[in-house]
């Protein structure tokens, strides 16, 4: 076995660690979201996907230099996010009390309508583009595979812009969380909604901008990835989606860094797993790691863990 | 007198009206639509005990619905086993495998438990799709015999039209008994409030375990009916998807209700055929149909407080009894 750890191996860790990456990525704003409402934003995954087709659109029609078509991307996203709480969160927020606004109930039927939308969403977009891959334009899909060799094992220059795009982003979104006033918000309607409610911070409002934080963290993403593998289809949203969810659970619900340091976990293990399995194989880790740990740490390995779970 | 006239009338319908008129236009395609529906009415009512009887949100019944299908078509092609033998035996192998999953997840609760059902469901299929050697894969299993259960060729539209109506009030009926009854009426103390339940004495766990394993047989048998009706098994059938239009028919029927997963299974079913002349619009009209569902019914479109009070007239021994009624107690 130790004749594997070559430097083919190694190779792979380095994929699986973008990976991972592209999983902490999705994880951020998913964990963001569950952290503030308390309820799984099922279509997160959706947003993902508008996020690469918004980026496709755009590279079509208006071809932009990069900041901008970035910049695009982002408001595609923070606008796809104000959609669905729109669509999906906000008529179950009818009632105020603090029971209703953590009960079953709100959150199952949250749970199902964002199901609803992310398939509604998902079926649109396949209507209109169709189900298959669509290439993105080479311009653009080249620039992200341009090797840079270090030593022995070759790096892709997407992987780099993965991995500047996570720190960027994990960096601002706890500067965001830390130092602004709408992180503070943020904050205080995660730990108590009722309570911020009583000291006068505009719940609706922060659930709306937590959704835009989210979602256009989300939409940056899938345009990252839809960018490095070169290829997007309607339904790239599912797996990376149910991915980040696993990171989320493993990582206690709440904990944005144990999130991601869990989706890094996730991507490193699936690349051991698709070196000696196969690749279809691979996809049975993430789904093995949620069920170990719903079982044995049911309040995930970084979590404060009060709840019931 | 009037208790036995609902049944008689649900009877006359599936065995009567429906395959006659079925046979009078004589077109494949209606049978076949027609066990499609009764497919996933065993299918939704199964799924309705877990998720709207005893509260528990599954998001993978497509997984036991594909283990079922791949035991008959395994079964029937490989080891030459009778249809007769096979559909049972799904029932209980996807059974098996209800009680397998259900021992380490029943623990949890609420969305834990849903996406803990999510990632086996989805660990089944990925199982389904790359065990090449035992299930060929993405290929799937074809040539498995029609129905042809010990020597009685059923094989006919109308034949086996008979023995899924058969089948499909058969469960009906387990449904209705154990959902109205006092076992039922712990089911819903689960749901409502499982440690307030726990308190009061029931033995939690155990009952999910139950009703899970009863589900999960049903699921099975719809399973089998499906390999053997369609003759051909494959992994995309079996996929989360097919789950959330189980889910779907149960939400849009109405939680709880078992004429609700009824209509919910042969809305989603029928619709989305009524609509085929637009183009392939199936998902999308699920998905549209779920959403307005949960936004505008939330009680679903034949909630469970009607659906109570229309067993409690029509079927209802257990309300009427009288002093002379069984004894009272959970079971």
């Amino acid at each position: 076995m130790f004749d594997r750890f070559d430097i083919f191996f190694v190779q792979q860790l380095i994929n699986g660690f973008s990976v991972g990456l592209v999983y902490a990525l999705v994880a951020i704003g998913f964990t963001l979201i569950f952290g503030v409402l308390n309820v799984v934003n099922f279509a997160h995954g959706e947003i993902y996907m508008i996020g690469a087709y918004a980026g496709l659109l755009a590279i079509i029609f208006l071809a932009p230099p990069w900041v901008a078509l970035l910049l695009l991307v982002l408001a595609a996203g923070i606008a796809a996010g104000i959609a669905l709480e729109r669509a999906a969160f906000k008529p179950f927020r009818r009632f105020r009390d603090e029971a209703s606004l953590k009960s079953k109930a709100m959150r199952e039927s949250t749970l199902l309508s964002s199901l609803a939308i992310s398939i509604v969403v998902r079926e649109t977009v396949e209507k209109i583009f169709g189900a298959d891959m669509q290439a993105i334009p080479r311009a653009y899909a080249d620039a992200m595979q341009e090797p840079i060799s270090l030593g022995e094992l070759a790096i892709a220059s997407g992987q780099i812009a993965i991995l500047a795009a996570a720190v960027v982003m994990f960096a601002s979104l706890q500067w965001i969380l830390k130092r602004t006033d709408i992180g503070l918000c943020i904050r205080a309607v995660a730990a108590n909604p009722l309570g911020a409610q009583y000291v006068g911070v505009h719940v609706d409002r922060t659930v709306i901008a937590t959704f835009a934080i989210g979602s256009g963290m989300g939409a940056v993403a899938g345009l990252l990835i839809g960018l490095y593998q070169g290829t997007i289809f309607p339904a790239m949203g599912f797996a990376p989606g149910v991915k980040a969810f696993v990171a989320m659970v493993m990582g206690g619900l709440n904990s944005i860094p144990g999130a991601v340091i869990c989706a890094i976990v996730l991507g490193l293990a699936e690349a051991v797993a698709t070196e000696f399995f196969g690749q279809g194989w691979a996809d049975l880790v993430a789904y093995v790691f949620l069920v170990l740990t719903l079982v044995f740490f049911p309040t995930g390995l970084f979590g404060a863990g009060r709840e019931r779970v | 007198m009037r208790g036995a006239l609902a049944p008689l009338a649900v009877a006359a319908v599936l065995f009567a009206i429906l395959p006659m008129g079925l046979s009078m236009a004589g077109s494949g395609y209606l049978f076949r639509l027609a066990d499609v529906t009764l497919i996933f009415c065993i299918l939704s009512l199964s799924m309705q005990l877990i998720t709207g009887v005893a509260g528990l949100l599954t998001l993978g019944h497509a997984a036991f619905y594909g283990i079922g299908a791949y035991t008959a078509a395994i079964l029937s092609t490989r080891v030459g086993l009778d249809a007769g033998l096979t559909i049972p035996v799904a029932g209980l192998v996807s059974a098996l495998f209800g009680v397998l999953i259900a021992l380490p997840t029943m623990r949890l609760v609420s969305i834990y438990f849903a996406v803990a059902t999510l990632g086996l469901g989805e660990m089944i299929y990925v199982t389904l799709l790359n065990w090449v050697s035992f299930t060929r894969g993405p290929l799937g299993i074809g040539d498995i015999p029609p129905l042809r259960p010990f020597g009685f060729d059923l094989s006919s539209p109308l034949g086996t039209y008979f023995l899924i109506a058969a089948l499909a009030v058969l469960s009906l009926l387990i449904v209705h008994r154990i959902a109205h009854s006092y076992y039922g009426n712990a089911l819903r103390a689960l749901r409502e409030d499982d440690q307030c339940a726990d308190a009061m004495g029931l033995p939690v766990v155990r009952l999910k375990i139950e009703v899970f394993a009863i589900a999960t047989f049903l699921a099975g048998i719809a399973g089998a009916l499906w390999a053997h009706t369609t003759g051909y098994v494959n992994p995309a059938d079996f996929r989360f998807a097919e789950s959330i239009l189980i889910l779907a028919m149960v939400v849009v029927g109405g939680l709880g209700s078992i004429p609700g997963a009824i209509v919910g299974a042969a809305l989603l079913i029928l619709l989305p055929e009524a609509l085929r002349a637009i183009g392939e619009v199936r998902i999308l009209a699920v998905g549209l149909i779920m959403f307005l569902c949960i936004l505008f019914l939330p009680k679903g479109l034949f909630g469970e407080v009607a659906a109570l009070d229309l067993v409690r007239r029509q079927f209802g021994a257990a309300w009427r009894g009288g002093s002379a009624a069984r004894p009272l107690g959970w079971r």
